[in-house]
């Protein structure tokens, strides 16, 4: 009963909500559509594009160098960021539209692991009622190209998911194209398990295509799909380098982070493979790499294409190379080797460590190199939840500014990682780092 | 001169075999054993040993996994590992020319490290490796992956 009043009440008040954009309404009508090759491409008011996409692309300036390089589209994970300001007070959304980058605007559904209870009545009311004001209220904004329906909802690790999720997401796909019959709904999933598909397609049968969040995976996502039956159109919404659960580790389990001349070659191969070369790519409508900016997820860089610094790393260059076929006028270093001793090693306390880097810039650029140790991240996350940055040791570094250093090792037992930042000076990086044990 | 010469040759061919015969190992010869001793080599930097047993494995097991590839349509499904593991000389024939080929790209003989991910792409195709973190991943997608980063690389 009181479950119904709060339906009633949330339903009233999504009526009321402002359409901040009717005003300018104007025609707008995105649709998944098959070329004349047979590739599912997004028709976006009659313009036909592959996605060439990221997610992230948030903080000021990056939309502007994202859309100068190439890319297209972006997605959100939440309807919040839609009016994130980016550069001079400008939102996201409308920044994204003024320089022609479309938007999968990311409607946020609850995730298990963090309390939401699919059986109970109340949770799911209060999400329904949040969908619709939320599409109520952006509908008519023509930066949003497809509706990103949840991400990861089912849970990164389950194998098929709970039955009832899925038929949320069904319930909530026709609550959405009943509210804006003019764009496409896209679910968002983690990998492409068999039983996670198979359920995909016995219970959402309005969803219109299905974004894949894979990383070492990422490149066969095609091929999988279309064995397991799926004959829809999928992006791939989360790319770029194998995953920190998907690497070898060292012996006391801290996974080996590539450098970021490796991580760019892996951008390029997955991006070729999965929508020009393998099985399955005239299914994909394109792709969405992982991250357009910073992150801390298990270390500063893993994920990343940009340092925090707003450097850009060799994982953009790939990018742009794999979609224009074109280095940008800046390349990145490219690290050719780092050389330590104690790489994957444990080490006494107070012990001096030296390492180094054999590092070329394309452009011959002077480099300029900076050594850190931090403390591993203890951090158990999943599926991309925030984590706290560890603690830096700046003073351990004896040697820095060059390609070889001497650092200390900590007086403290315990996990660390020397980080490695070379940048070119002009808006250019790379980064390597090396896990080693204290005893 | 001669005489002395032809003995220093014959005494360096001698120790060569004779270490080179110590510092390999293939054990009870199995198609597993020797992939692994093979990972294990490419683990630690050994990259001449990493290829001599994988090379032993493809001389010894490449017809059993042939036949089992030319007697498949498909990959067997990843998610049935005592299916997916009946095909032992196919998984370990396909893991171990992958191996080769990382240790010859190490070595930067790249262009031979292309001619073998082109054998295991084309001849055992449908081999696959498990991974300790619980699942199969398949060496032929991986060697894609690799000739096309290999080009990227060259750029």
């Amino acid at each position: 009963m009181k479950s119904s009043y709060l339906t009633i009440f949330l339903i009233i008040i999504s009526f009321f909500s402002v359409d901040l954009f009717s005003q300018e309404e104007t025609k707008h009508q995105v649709s998944f559509v098959k070329n004349e090759s047979g590739f599912w491409r997004v028709d976006v008011n009659g313009k036909v594009i592959q996605i060439q996409g990221a997610g992230g692309v948030i903080s000021p300036g990056m939309l502007e160098e994202f859309a100068q390089v190439g890319g297209n589209f972006t997605r959100t994970w939440g309807i919040g960021t839609l009016e994130q300001k980016v550069t001079d007070g400008v939102r996201y959304i409308d920044k994204a539209h003024e320089l022609g980058v479309n938007v999968m605007a990311g409607l946020w559904i609850g995730h298990e692991r963090h309390g939401f209870n699919y059986a109970n009545q109340e949770h799911l009311d209060k999400q329904r009622a949040q969908v619709i004001a939320d599409v109520r209220k952006w509908k008519s904004h023509p930066g949003i190209a497809v509706w990103g329906l949840g991400n990861e909802m089912e849970g990164p690790q389950s194998k098929k998911g709970n039955p009832a999720v899925w038929k949320e997401l069904e319930y909530l796909a026709k609550l959405i194209k009943k509210e804006d019959p003019n764009r496409p709904v896209m679910t968002v999933i983690a990998g492409t398990a068999t039983g996670k598909i198979k359920s995909l397609i016995k219970y959402c049968p309005s969803i219109d295509a299905v974004g894949i969040n894979s990383y070492g995976a990422a490149a066969g996502a095609g091929e999988t799909l279309t064995k397991l039956g799926w004959v829809k159109p999928f992006a791939i919404t989360e790319f770029g380098v194998k995953g920190f659960w998907e690497v070898p580790k060292t012996s006391w389990g801290a996974p080996i982070e590539p450098n970021s001349s490796e991580k760019a070659k892996s951008y390029y191969s997955t991006q070729k493979l999965v929508a020009q070369l393998n099985t399955g790519k005239k299914l994909c409508l394109g792709t969405f790499a992982f991250v357009w900016g910073s992150k801390q997820e298990k270390t500063s860089t893993w994920f990343g294409m940009y340092l925090n610094t707003k450097e850009k790393l060799p994982q953009v260059d790939a990018l742009v190379k794999a979609w224009t076929g074109k280095w940008p006028d800046n390349r990145a270093p490219k690290i050719k080797s780092v050389k330590a001793s104690f790489f994957g090693k444990k080490v006494s306390k107070n012990t001096e460590l030296s390492a180094s880097v054999d590092v070329v810039d394309p452009e011959g650029d002077q480099l300029h190199y900076e050594w850190i140790i931090c403390d591993e991240s203890k951090a158990q996350s999943v599926g991309g939840d925030h984590e706290y940055a560890p603690r830096s040791y700046p003073e351990l570094t004896v040697i820095n500014s060059t390609s070889t250093c001497s650092v200390v090792a900590p007086s403290k037992a315990g996990q660390y990682r020397l980080f490695l930042t070379i940048r070119d000076g002009k808006g250019s990086a790379a980064t390597a780092n090396i896990p080693f044990l204290v005893n | 001169m001669k005489k002395n010469t032809m003995k220093l040759i014959f005494g360096l061919a001698l120790t060569l075999l004779v270490n080179s015969a110590m510092a390999q190992n293939f054990g009870d010869h199995s198609s597993s054993t020797l992939t692994t001793k093979a990972w294990e080599e490419l683990g630690k930097g050994n990259h001449d040993m990493a290829i001599t047993y994988a090379d032993k494995c493809i001389e010894l097991y490449m017809a059993d996994a042939q036949r089992m590839q030319t007697a498949m349509k498909d990959f067997a499904p990843s998610d049935d590992q005592e299916k997916t593991s009946s095909y032992w000389a196919l998984n370990d024939v396909g893991t171990s020319l992958f191996i080769k080929g990382q240790a010859l790209i190490k070595k930067d003989k790249k262009k031979e490290a292309v001619a073998v991910f082109k054998t295991l792409t084309e001849k055992v195709k449908f081999a696959q490796c498990w991974d300790d973190n619980g699942w199969f991943w398949k060496p032929a997608e991986a060697a894609k992956k690799m000739i096309i980063e290999m080009d990227f690389d060259n750029e």
